[in-house]
């Protein structure tokens, strides 16, 4: 009964704006600054999940090293989402819950993203992701307490269209996507932006995500004969249907170019020598030359025995991201971190970074890379205002 | 008419190629799961975990170093003692009850949930996968195509023919189907019908394991590899006649081909339901299937 009567109290105080007055908000003040990392560790994602992992824990450790966040230390709690969103959901309710987090990010799967946003929602929390592509996340689903700290599918798309157009104009292209939101969404922007640049569309299709043989796939790719071959699967599934499309000699003819997250760091060794001349849209790549970005790859590459991908990037700036908003707003409140993160520029291994307000996406340069003896070489750019279309987010 | 050539070479055929090899690769599954059933009148929802077990065993013995055809000749020899003792220590236990298909049916799918969580904390869950002991593509018709795809169909077809005169040509395949057909009879004229039994079982888990070998390369081994398989090879062997081994055969190679075709028109997610379909067409207007069991007419 207590309880309860202080939990209404509470709230009561909440909505007023006025928890920082009573002792369990003046408590959360000190100790840790605690945050919540809902990624795959397991799955066809788990190599995404390692990126986040690396990229984070590179971050934790020189804000701990250089005094925290307001002088409070930071610590991460990490919990596997398997790339499922049903997962995902259960951990995030567990780390507002039990552990008390502050803040949350990691999620890849953008189902995982859109449903542990209404989570946040529900608890009063925010969450960043860095990995997730689907436009709807800062669109038409966006969320007052969803932020992405990465590049979006539109953006990508404008950078890779732009440079497609540019070297093929006209050229035939299939899409091949995974059967659910990131997918659905990265092949339809793709296809827009092509379209518009007078590229024709020949056909689409989605597999499941963890598709173990894309060989019944080929048989409408070889009836539609394009010239241009996109891809939006990920991870282990780009592993295996590159070496399937291979062992089908279906490359031969093919330019083969996709989602920035079809080939990255984690997976270009599966994949070899078929990865060769893959060109996709990327807001990060090892090559960017600026100080940041030559210093975080150093470290990164020293900590991790492996190059940074643009998760491993993302991942880390989302952290300086939430250390710059908390001490802009002075505070861990929701409320105040929220309209601290609205509008607030952060470097970035990127450079810096503008967090849009209207729909909570950053805002960054683009790059179309191409991938030429297992390096990803940039082979255009395409500024941040350019890449980025007008928010199309009404809920605020 | 060049242009029809040219389809026909460049898109149906290559798609024929590709729903024969995955027919090859279901009608081993099949192939045990009507075998047992044709004689010990058992549904054994675990034959799709025994075809994993057969995959992650053979991954663990090509982790220690031993050969591809060594690990596939070594995987089913391993099996069967597996498949004996279920059959003689599980199933025996529940076999001779009144309610012997609901009992069977539950047994062997508590002992598949058992199995694949075991895969999941020995193995854990991501995928594995063992290098194609055959790498490369070979120029088939003028289209290239897997050597590794290539030589499963052709193991696939010399095993199926195996199994064929094991069970129609020889002494030991009347014994079984002579067992089929009416144990008792069977049993007063000296058949060792329990051993029969056993030695059935332990045949068809075998044949499953080496599915699981075989197909590891192409598909990757993981904990609910099982289930990806085990619808598809259910639908086989009820339209083709539970217990029949022509109607497994004939079935797998239809349904295949069905699957291969429409994907040309239709996403190929869609035809895994369009053969579920048919298969609920010939419950409905043929149940038991396009052939008779084994050992009856």
């Amino acid at each position: 009964m207590n309880t309860i009567i202080k939990t209404q109290v509470v709230t009561a105080l909440w909505a007023a704006g006025l928890l920082a007055m009573v002792a369990p908000g003046a408590q959360a003040q000190t100790g840790p600054v605690k945050i919540g990392v809902v990624t795959p560790l397991s799955g066809t994602y788990a190599p995404i999940g390692a990126q986040v992992k690396m990229g984070l824990d590179l971050a934790l450790q020189e804000i701990n090293q250089a005094g925290g966040i307001m002088g409070r230390k930071v610590e991460l709690i990490y919990e596997d989402e398997e790339a499922n969103p049903q997962v995902a959901v259960q951990k995030a309710e567990k780390l507002f819950q039990q552990a008390k987090v502050d803040f949350l990010t990691g999620t890849v799967n953008s189902g995982s993203t859109l449903a542990v946003g209404q989570v946040a929602e529900r608890n009063d929390k925010l969450i960043a992701t860095t990995v997730s592509f689907s436009d709807a996340i800062t669109g038409d689903k966006c969320s007052p307490n969803v932020f992405r700290v990465n590049a979006k599918a539109g953006q990508q798309s404008v950078a890779l269209a732009e440079w497609l157009a540019k070297e093929k104009p006209g050229a035939s292209l299939f899409l091949l996507g995974p059967d659910y939101e990131m997918g659905r969404s990265t092949v339809a922007a793709f296809k827009d932006a092509a379209v518009q640049r007078g590229v024709k569309a020949s056909g689409e299709l989605f597999a499941p995500l963890d598709s173990k043989d894309y060989s019944s796939y080929f048989g409408q790719i070889r009836a539609a004969r394009p010239q241009v071959f996109y891809t939006s699967t990920a991870g282990n599934d780009t592993v295996r249907l590159f070496s399937q499309l291979v062992e089908y000699g279906m490359n031969k003819n093919m330019t083969m170019i996709g989602v920035s997250g079809a080939i990255t760091a984690q997976n270009i060794k599966a994949i070899g020598k078929n990865a060769e001349g893959f060109v996709t849209g990327v807001g990060y790549t090892p090559e960017i030359d600026n100080p940041q970005n030559k210093r975080f790859v150093a470290d990164f590459v020293k900590a991790n025995k492996i190059s940074p991908d643009l998760y491993g990037a993302d991942s880390y700036g989302v952290l300086y991201f939430y250390k710059a908003a908390v001490e802009k707003a002075k505070s861990t409140e929701t409320a105040k971190v929220r309209k601290a993160m609205e509008g607030l520029v952060w470097s970035t291994p990127q450079g810096d970074k503008t967090m849009r307000a209207a729909d909570h996406q950053a805002i960054q340069d683009m790059y179309a890379v191409k991938i030429v003896n297992g390096d990803f070489t940039i082979v255009s750019k395409v500024p941040g205002e350019k890449a980025l279309g007008p928010s199309t987010c009404k809920r605020w | 008419m060049s242009a029809w050539l040219d389809s026909l070479q460049f898109v149906y055929a290559p798609q024929i190629v590709n729903g024969l090899s995955i027919g090859v690769a279901v009608i081993l599954m099949a192939l045990g799961l009507t075998i047992i059933f044709g004689l010990l009148d058992v549904i054994n929802m675990a034959h799709g975990e025994f075809y994993a077990l057969g995959a992650y065993l053979g991954t663990s013995l090509l982790l220690t170093g031993l050969s591809f055809w060594l690990v596939l000749f070594l995987v089913p020899l391993i099996m069967l003692p597996i498949g004996y003792a279920t059959e003689r220590l599980l199933i025996q236990r529940v076999f001779h009850h009144k309610e012997r298909h609901i009992l069977t049916l539950l047994l062997t799918f508590g002992m598949a949930i058992v199995l694949e969580d075991v895969f999941k904390l020995v193995y854990g869950p991501n995928p594995l996968r063992p290098d194609s002991p055959i790498e490369g593509a070979t120029e088939l018709l003028g289209m290239m195509f897997p050597t590794y795809r290539v030589f499963l169909m052709g193991v696939g077809v010399v095993i199926v023919a195996a199994v064929w005169w094991v069970v129609y040509r020889t002494r030991l395949g009347a014994m079984v189907r002579a067992a089929a057909f009416d144990r008792n009879m069977a049993a007063s004229l000296g058949v060792p019908v329990l051993r029969v039994y056993a030695g059935t079982f332990a045949f068809g888990v075998a044949l499953a394991g080496l599915a699981g070998v075989l197909l590891a390369p192409v598909y990757s081994v993981f904990p609910t590899m099982g289930k990806d398989f085990i619808l598809m090879a259910f639908s086989v062997v009820i339209v083709g006649g539970l217990g029949s081994i022509k109607g497994a055969i004939i079935a797998g190679l239809l349904l295949t081909q069905v699957q291969a075709l429409s994907s040309l028109y239709i996403s190929p997610v869609w035809s895994d339901p369009l053969v579920f379909g048919i298969m609920v067409l010939v419950l409905m207007f043929r149940p038991q299937g396009l052939f008779g069991r084994l050992g009856h007419g």
